[in-house]
């Protein structure tokens, strides 16, 4: 007598299957004692194989910090889990450049500077869009640590990723925009207030652009989701994603997710950083506006 | 509905209206609003709104809205806008100029253009001497051609009104314009030539 044929959604069949002997009671003790792994099992002659198995995802295998308590983490200013820093920016920072802005979100304080549309090095090839050249530096005050960390060396080309989606390079064709970044003080999440300054430098350049870029991090700690992570939450996150996005357009530019995530905290992390973004423009808005009535009055 | 003059501060990707009612000039792009298949009207840069009326002949009587930057940003040359430039070097067929201004607006970083022998004057264009047209340091206002090559823009000075605008002599005064080919030194009386712009009626 053949046993019926596995079904694929539960977990745990209601009753084993008959079969003969001892690989069914061995069947049956997995089942029982150790519910994290499925078994496929071919149906046919008895004594036959188990062929694949596939494991699900485990559980949090790390003791929590708080053991009595849902949540991991207590954020060190007091923080809600999904409130941001409060966001300074301000436009027109650097006089020599053709547009800056500053931004201090916390401790993470950023300047940006943007030349151009300038002439392209006679070296580089003929081309008939624009090209964008970003570069992204610390100030040796910057960081806690000495040096620039591993990460750190790729914000350049993130940042040029960022940006070219929002820029339109073809009303600049022959010439370059420079986008030069400087970092005053390093206190978390700061690619994406580096973005965010740069966006707002480049319209305050008079860069034509589809629209402002705005960028948010979002960090997993243990199982709980903290948006605008600072230094001591960065440095002990399980998983951290980073997404800017045009606000208006509704689109996304860039997406960045490094660590250990499950499907549900991703879903929950894309959102949430897609809500943020959306009111960070507003004050990106806000700012562009003030600053240009600001010396009319 | 806004009066035509109204003006009103915008930011990049602020929505200005819907593509079926307005068109879309000067700093305002069309695009899809969101997915929804509705196409819109969007600005593009920082700065004033300004809504211009059509024309009464022309057989869209959408109005256009422009977006101007509120700040007086340097300019980059393009196909068709007539610059001031400052010749840097004269060789047998080309002269080399520095863009200096583009149209009415000073640039913030100089690019590099070049005069053809062709594109010097209209008439004759193969006996064009370089030298008797241009000298280093002379001030021209040229129309830019095209993009050019990697190097540099293309310009051209074949026009009455484009030329040597001001240059100075060996003697170290500027020049005055006697005819289209020769400017007089007002200190010595000499006579140099020059492709001259025809300046005023």
């Amino acid at each position: 007598m053949d046993p019926p044929p596995p079904s694929s959604a539960p977990l745990l069949s209601p009753a084993p299957p008959p079969g003969p002997g001892f690989l069914d009671f061995l069947l049956k003790a997995v089942f029982q004692r150790n519910s994290k792994y499925r078994v496929q099992r071919m149906a046919s002659k008895a004594g036959a194989a188990l062929t694949t198995y596939s494991p699900a995802p485990s559980r949090n295998s790390r003791t929590p910090i708080f053991s009595d308590s849902d949540v991991d983490w207590v954020r060190p200013d007091g923080r809600g889990f999904h409130q941001c820093r409060p966001a300074f920016f301000r436009t027109g920072a650097v006089n020599a450049a053709a547009g800056s802005a500053y931004a201090e979100f916390g401790n993470t304080k950023v300047i940006v500077s943007v030349f151009g549309p300038r002439e392209s090095k006679k070296a580089m090839m003929y081309s008939d869009v624009g090209r964008l050249n970003c570069s992204v530096s610390y100030t040796t005050f910057g960081t806690s640590i000495r040096g620039q960390g591993s990460e750190h060396k790729e914000f350049s080309s993130m940042l040029h990723k960022a940006l070219e989606g929002a820029i339109m390079l073809e009303t600049f064709p022959k010439t370059t925009v420079d986008v030069f970044a400087l970092v005053l003080e390093s206190g978390g999440s700061d690619l994406p207030v580096i973005i965010s300054c740069a966006s707002l430098a480049l319209a305050d350049a008079g860069i034509m652009m589809y629209d402002l870029v705005a960028g948010v991090s979002v960090s997993c700690l243990g199982k709980n989701l903290v948006i605008d992570p600072m230094l001591e939450e960065e440095s002990c996150q399980d998983g951290s994603l980073m997404l800017t996005c045009l606000p208006s357009r509704y689109e996304v530019t860039q997406l960045t997710v490094t660590g250990e995530w499950s499907t549900a905290n991703l879903n929950e992390a894309m959102q949430l950083s897609l809500d943020a973004c959306s009111k960070l423009a507003e004050i990106m808005r806000s700012c562009l506006k003030e600053a240009a009535s600001g010396p009319q009055d | 509905m806004r009066e035509e003059g109204e003006e009103e501060m915008v930011t990049p990707g602020e929505m200005l209206g819907k593509a079926s009612e307005v068109k879309a000039g000067k700093g305002a792009y069309v695009a899809d609003y969101r997915n929804s298949g509705i196409l819109c009207v969007f600005s593009s840069l920082n700065g004033l709104r300004r809504t211009v009326s059509p024309s009464p002949d022309s057989p869209d009587q959408r109005p256009t809205i422009e977006v101007t930057g509120h700040k007086a940003h340097g300019a980059v040359p393009e196909p068709g806008s007539v610059v001031i430039a400052r010749v840097t070097k004269v060789m047998a067929k080309t002269a080399s100029a520095d863009i200096m201004c583009v149209g009415p607006k000073a640039v913030q970083e100089k690019f590099s253009g070049i005069i053809r022998q062709q594109d010097v004057r209209a008439t004759e264009i193969d006996r064009v001497d370089m030298h008797l047209s241009f000298r280093p340091g002379d001030i021209v206002r040229a129309l830019v051609l095209s993009l050019g090559d990697a190097r540099a823009y293309h310009l051209s000075t074949a026009k009455n009104e484009l030329g040597v605008v001001s240059a100075e002599s060996t003697a170290g005064a500027t020049m005055v314009p006697i005819s289209w080919t020769e400017m007089q030194c007002p200190l010595t009386g000499q006579i140099e030539q020059r492709k001259v712009a025809k300046v005023g009626s």
